[in-house]
């Protein structure tokens, strides 16, 4: 009976929550859509963890399938015309199901014949899948090629997009919760041994894959309804790669990590693009930006030589503080200095322009500073204030 | 079932197969020199280079930019029409694209590979990707990309065509061709005697009009006679630029060869791909393998770039190295990942593979295809065609 | 004496119903004939030791019976039913189960998940009823647990539990995979040199531990060892390979007075 009363209780408070955010933001269009997209980059990146850090798959084609999802659902709609006279919620949801269905069958024949593979080889695979298939579509020209298609009619609704990323949220935790979710990170471990312990690595992988596919192809049906017209160009190989950005910098395997990444990531150049400066909105110049790299590798390698050589902790946490207000400093020094080189600091260049250049930097920050991401493979709560002890992923 | 594929093959231009198998095994030879930097890699370290198409771009770039400074923008040569490259400029801008690939494939070793050497092999591919969008997008903002700049076809002073006939047309088809074109000219100058007493060319007299249709009549005879004598003919025309390229990129890899078999600093990296742990402890100097590795596999990837840049002309961005990138890598693999005679091969077959493709008609689908033959290769035979898959011990 | 005494015991129980059996399982790598027709039968209960110098072909009998590789000829029997090239799930699955010579656990997990991953093999309830949490999970789930807190309490390791498997001692982590590998409830348990790197006091430790599991767990035990003393002192039929051929099968004294033996193994060792 306490299981039960727990469960609703959870069951109304997700919805509740969900609810409320959609009247905090339905007033404000643009916000709005930026909470949608927000929720729509967590569902990504926590089915993309369910692969990668969970499973340990390491699969990097992810775009593809929420291309897939989106695809599904404008074609349906080309075709179907007669839906849109269904109510928009009601069609978001169909929509959203047979992307996830459909998708998931697309993660299914994909994933059979790759998963034989492992490591990098995968990565590569999942990567030329995704090609592949933005390739195929643009030479297709009945769902409208490299011109792309419109998806009618538009809906736009948090409740959904946050409904989803709760539900794929609750999917994964609930899976590491019981002795199955132990199957998957067994296959994540060590294979032989998982296999010999009678686990069928096959079959956990497949499902890890199917099931990261469907929520991300679920994903793309509300894209697609979101943004009313989706083409090949609007899921560049460059976004497996943020959804990649988000889950390693998370920590592979922890949830609560994936999620707070995927919000910071998308967050920032959104703030970055939304800051304005006597009403002009924000620019950088080259020479600023010049600056920036250049502290931001040399504390970069005072980060990792002090993580690797120095060995008392208040000789680190000076060095920390050093790298960090040593990097502010020479980012402002090198800036004032740089501004004066006419090839420099003449150009000016936008948030998006950079977007790409900071992701990739965290990237590899994370790789040399801290591999298994910032909150590593441990989820986030409570008890990181209470005590460091419990370590176990099942509670 | 046979009715069924008759359209498709009837599609197919048989005569214009060998020169897109020519084309295929040019294009071949770059793919080839890049796949040896991602074999090379590979073979040493164990790692998948994600960053080597990029290195490849800079390459390209570094070309372009010496070029200019040699004075080829567009703005210059329109002015000074007579300016034109020399052998020396090629050797100049070969140099220089292989000196900078060679230093940053050596950099980026250094930086982002190097404090990677003890993690788990997802780790380095992680960073390895990192650095390749690092390199694409900040390219965007020192390089010049949009529109896309390329190189000015004046750099290159091998011009001209080599013509390689395979088969003439028959004599029966060239008789017809000299017959119609002489009843057309006969029929021109008859056309053209009775013209200064017309009105003008569009408003002729009944004689007029009658020769004007006698005339038309024979030229269609004999640009027909011409086009069944073309179909007939079937030969390879090669730019000899191309050839050229062609030929250092197998001066280079007979180099390499000679390199890694027949030298110290060879003998060391064939060590180091052995046994990387065991080398070191046998006293060989393994960074100092790597840093060379890394140093000979970027500037061949140079040298694909400058040729690739210079003998096609493309148009560059900062994402110019990706599609080659990831074919080379494709071509690597299926070599056999970790063997130089197997970069060859593979490049060459990609090259093939992507004529054949473009020849079939589906032109739009030639990168398409590199990922297609990459999966086949990985599920069926993952130790690539000279390779030997590794088998992990339980 | 006391040996004696202890292998009289232990044959009591004795059922002489056999469990498995290898007949002339022979695996070839290229040219290289891994094991060569090698044949030998357990019966139900037994503590069967399998030893020889190194390179002898041991570990990979474990891996012909685990599944892991193939036999090029002869028949793998396990419970008179034909197992060659089952896959290893499979095969655990039926009932053999192994620990690993080169330690294989799964490093980021606590020591309790890690046997819980053992545990879940005969788990009653479906995969995707997991996402849904239902509650035959969850007690299902509660069950592994306490399952997995006995068995590291039979190993030793009830203080353990929640410690990272990976952060273990040596001899830690080499009980740990018994522990693992009991928790499939395995009728027959293979362990691949389960006292290497173990000082005398554990050794004698995990002799207890190992008659416990065949005589309270009554699963029959297939063990390679190096450490004459560790399989003469606990085993009650030995086979002795020797570059991939069985050239002796036997109670211990037979083995340690056979010249055979002797001239492969014990002749080497006893020149040390």
């Amino acid at each position: 009976m306490k299981f039960w009363g727990t469960r609703l209780g959870s069951i109304v408070l997700a919805v509740a929550g969900c609810y409320l955010l959609q009247t905090i933001f339905q007033g404000n269009p643009g916000m709005n859509r930026l909470v949608v997209l927000a929720c729509l980059w967590v569902t990504l990146s926590v089915s993309l963890n369910l692969i990668n850090g969970i499973t340990g798959q390491f699969s990097i084609g992810h775009a593809g399938f929420w291309m897939t999802g989106a695809y599904i659902s404008g074609v349906i709609m080309k075709f179907q015309p007669q839906l849109k006279s269904m109510p928009a919620m009601q069609l978001l949801l169909l929509m959203m199901l047979i992307a996830f269905i459909g998708t998931g069958i697309m993660g299914l024949l994909v994933g059979l014949p790759s998963l034989r593979l492992k490591g990098d080889y995968l990565a590569i695979v999942t990567l030329g899948f995704g090609e592949i298939l933005r390739i195929v579509v643009n030479a297709s020209e009945p769902i409208g090629g490299s011109y792309g298609l419109f998806v009618e009619p538009k809906v736009n609704s948090i409740f959904i997009a946050a409904m989803l990323a709760v539900i794929t949220i609750a999917a994964c935790r609930n899976l590491l919760q019981t002795a199955h979710g132990l199957e998957f990170l067994s296959v994540r471990e060590d294979e032989v041994a998982s296999q010999a312990m009678g686990v069928n690595n096959t079959t956990i992988k497949v499902v890890a894959f199917v099931i990261g596919a469907a929520f991300a192809g679920a994903a793309g049906a509300v894209f697609a309804h979101l943004e009313g017209f989706i083409s090949p160009t609007s899921f560049p190989m460059a976004f497996s790669f943020i959804v990649l950005t988000m889950v390693v910098l998370g920590g592979t395997g922890s949830i609560t990590g994936s999620v707070v990444a995927a919000i910071v990531l998308f967050a920032i150049p959104e703030y970055l693009r939304g800051m304005s400066v006597n009403g002009e909105p924000l620019r950088f110049t080259l020479a600023g930006f010049v600056a920036f790299a250049i502290a931001g590798i040399g504390a970069l390698a005072l980060a990792k030589y002090t993580q690797d050589r120095v060995h008392d902790s208040k000789g680190k946490l000076i060095r920390y503080i050093g790298a960090v207000v040593g990097a502010i400093v020479v980012t402002g020094v090198f800036a004032a200095i740089f501004r004066n080189i006419p090839a420099l600091g003449g150009k000016e260049i936008g948030v998006d322009q950079i977007r790409y250049v900071i992701f990739s930097l965290v990237l590899i920050a994370v790789m040399l500073l801290r591999p298994q991401g910032v909150f590593g493979h441990h989820e986030f709560g409570w008890h990181w204030f209470k005590s460091k002890k419990s370590q176990e992923t099942v509670a | 079932m046979i009715g069924e594929w008759t359209p498709l093959i009837a599609g197919l231009e048989f005569s214009i197969l060998p020169q897109q198998l020519a084309n295929g095994i040019l294009l071949g030879s770059i793919y080839a020199l890049i796949a040896l930097g991602y074999t090379m890699v590979y073979g040493v370290l164990r790692l998948i280079n994600f960053a080597h198409g990029e290195v490849f771009m800079l390459g390209a770039y570094t070309a372009l930019l010496v070029s200019w400074k040699l004075g080829f923008t567009q703005e210059n040569v329109a002015q000074h029409p007579d300016i034109n490259g020399s052998i020396l400029t090629l050797v100049l801008l070969l140099f220089c694209s292989m000196a900078v690939c060679g230093i940053v494939g050596v950099v980026i070793e250094l930086l982002a590979y190097r404090p990677m050497r003890n993690q788990p092999r997802i780790a380095a591919l992680i960073t390895a990707i990192g650095v390749s969008l690092f390199l694409q997008y900040s390219g965007q903002l020192f390089l010049p990309n949009s529109p896309p700049p390329s190189i000015n076809q004046k750099v290159n002073p091998i011009q001209g065509a080599t013509n390689i006939p395979l088969r003439k047309a028959s004599a029966e088809t060239l008789n017809n061709v000299s017959t119609t074109t002489a009843a057309y000219e006969a029929a021109k100058a008859a056309f053209d005697a009775q013209l200064p007493n017309e009105e003008s060319r569009f408003q002729l007299s009944p004689t007029g009009q009658a020769l004007k249709e006698t005339m038309d009549e024979a030229n269609r005879a004999r640009t027909d006679a011409e086009a069944t004598a073309n179909s007939e003919r079937v030969e390879i025309i090669l730019p000899n630029g191309q050839i050229v390229m062609f030929f250092s990129a197998i001066a280079l890899m007979v180099g390499l060869h000679f390199l890694v078999n027949h030298t110290k600093i060879g003998r060391g990296m064939r060590a180091a791909s052995h046994d990387f742990d065991t080398a070191s402890l046998m006293g060989i100097n393994v960074n100092r393998i790597v840093t060379f590795t890394f140093f000979i596999g970027s500037a061949l990837a140079g040298a694909g770039a400058m040729m690739n840049a210079t003998f096609l002309g493309t148009p560059l961005t900062t994402f110019y190295g990706v599609v080659p990138g990831v074919k080379a890598f494709v071509a690597a693999v299926l070599g056999g990942i970790g063997n130089i005679r197997g970069a060859l091969l593979g490049g060459l077959l990609m090259g093939l593979a992507e004529a054949l493709v473009a020849w079939a008609g589906y032109a739009n689908m030639r990168d398409a295809i590199a990922f297609l033959i990459l999966i086949f290769v990985l599920l069926f035979k993952p130790g690539g065609l000279l390779g030997s898959a590794a088998v992990e011990k339980v | 004496m006391a040996l004696v005494q202890e292998q009289e015991i232990a044959g009591d129980g004795c059922v002489s119903e056999t469990i498995l059996e290898l007949k002339e399982a022979t695996i070839k790598f290229g040219g290289l004939t891994a094991v060569n027709k090698v044949s030998f039968v357990l019966n139900r209960g037994d503590l069967f030791g399998l030893i020889g110098p190194n390179g002898a072909g041991k570990t990979t009998c474990f891996n012909l019976i685990t599944g892991v590789y193939r036999p090029t000829s002869g028949d793998i029997e396990f419970k008179g039913k034909v197992i060659n090239g089952f896959a290893p799930n499979k095969i655990a699955t039926l009932g053999i189960c192994r620990t690993f010579q080169n330690i294989r656990l799964f490093g980021a997990l606590s020591a309790r998940e890690n046997v819980m991953v053992g545990a879940n093999l005969r788990s009653k309830t479906v995969m995707p009823s997991s996402f849904w949490l239902l509650p035959p999970v969850i007690r299902e789930t509660d069950e592994m647990r306490a399952k997995a807190e006995h068995l590291l309490e039979v190993v030793g390791l009830k203080e353990d539990m929640s410690t990272r498997s990976a952060d273990l001692s040596y001899g830690e982590q080499r009980r740990l995979e018994i522990a693992r590998a009991m928790a499939t409830d395995p009728e027959l348990i293979l362990l691949d040199e389960p006292a290497a790197g173990m000082n005398p006091l554990e050794k004698e430790t995990l002799q207890k531990v190992v008659r416990r599991i065949r005589d309270e767990f009554s699963m029959t035990v297939l063990l390679i060892e190096h450490d004459m003393r560790f399989v003469m002192g606990l085993c009650e039929r030995i086979v002795v390979l020797d570059h991939g051929e069985e050239i002796a099968q036997g109670p211990p004294e037979s083995i340690r007075s056979n010249p055979k033996v002797i001239e492969a193994y014990l002749g080497e060792a006893a020149t040390h």
